[in-house]
């Protein structure tokens, strides 16, 4: 005899509602699940098929559980992306701005990434703070974790994921033009490279870090939702 | 058959017109469509429960647990006063929308 209920629940796992209500879409899936899987086998096909079968109903589970918790919200669209957007995003901004400015209180000198023009000009370009970088795909993984949670869609983990470096890559952007401009009249041309080190050091590097962490917890997540990973319980 | 853009679109007309017969559990509910349409519209568990659920959130169907003579629990769908009245104007769209591809003739002769 299979538990139903049981299977239903472990897939629907990061079902965001409460837990009444997170109890009774459970039973009724269950229960859709157990009738199909029953008339299956009234038409003859083994426990295997018939499980494997009725199991096929549902793909993504995962996304089962987005669209079910966004269908049963009584809140409007807003407050969903309040919930699956803009509060990951802020939680990773702000731990990981935190983080960077403890560490440059309190931490290990930073590592300076030093550029040359010919023997003419040396500038300290970038500096890199090596802790705070191995620390944002933690930061990164905490941020999906909680968009996931409240039902957001691949596109609104990953956005809220990377969301810490949104203001630096919107306030380099801003400079590069100034920069040209500037390293046109000079002429070595050492500022406009000193901005691509610091887009490298300060958009790029913490975007794959923040990915790395953002990318594991969605693996993770999908593994754990797989319908074949629960098959034959 | 029938491509998946108007599928979303007929779901609910389906829904509430095979509902105004009387209540029925979703599993019932899909059943019942999918013989009434011979197969052309099939509801797999993934796409019904967010739709009743969605329609449940807009008061046009109600949802509660009964007990079958079998001893079994199941939550069974109802029309409600409002989804009564969303009924008739979703037969009425559909119907105009069937009517003007008909009057196409590449429509018509497909």
């Amino acid at each position: 005899m299979r538990d139903w209920d049981e299977l239903v629940r472990r897939q629907l796992l990061d079902l965001g509602l409460e837990t009444d209500e997170r109890n009774e879409v459970i039973s009724e899936i269950a229960a859709h699940l157990e009738e199909n899987y029953e008339e299956l086998r009234r038409q003859g096909m083994t426990e295997e098929e018939a499980a494997r079968h009725t199991l096929s109903q549902v793909e993504d589970w995962q996304k089962l559980s987005r669209l079910i918790q966004v269908a049963r919200k009584k809140e409007n669209g807003m407050t969903n992306r309040v919930r699956q957007f803009w509060l990951p995003s802020l939680l990773t901004f702000f731990l990981s701005m935190g983080l960077l400015m403890l560490i440059q209180l309190f931490g290990p000198k930073p590592w300076s990434v030093v550029i040359k023009n010919g023997w003419s000009l040396i500038a300290n370009a970038a500096m890199i703070y090596l802790p705070w970088l191995f620390s944002l795909p933690l930061i990164g993984a905490m941020g999906a974790y909680l968009s996931n949670r409240a039902g957001g869609s691949k596109r609104a983990m990953f956005s809220s994921t990377v969301f810490p470096v949104v203001p630096y890559l919107a306030l380099f952007l801003l400079a590069l033009p100034v920069t040209a401009v500037v390293d046109a009249r000079l002429g070595p041309h050492i500022m406009l490279l000193a901005l691509f080190v610091n887009i490298l050091a300060w958009v790029v590097a913490p975007a794959a870090a923040l990915l790395t962490g953002g990318v594991l917890v969605q693996h993770l997540l999908s593994r754990r939702l797989e319908p074949g990973r629960i098959a034959g319980s | 058959m029938i491509g998946a853009g108007i599928k979303r679109g007929t779901a609910e007309l389906a829904v509430l017109s095979v509902l105004e017969d009387g209540p029925l559990h979703g599993y019932e509910l899909a059943r019942r469509i999918e013989q009434q349409t011979k197969g052309a519209l099939r509801f797999t568990l993934a796409a019904l429960y967010p739709m009743l659920y969605r329609m449940e959130q807009r008061r046009w169907i109600r949802g509660a647990w009964e007990t079958s003579d079998n001893g079994r629990r199941r939550r069974c769908y109802r029309l409600t006063p409002a989804g009564k009245k969303k009924l008739s104007p979703l037969r009425q769209e559909w119907s105009e929308l069937f009517q003007a591809l008909r009057r196409l003739k590449k429509v018509a002769h497909a």
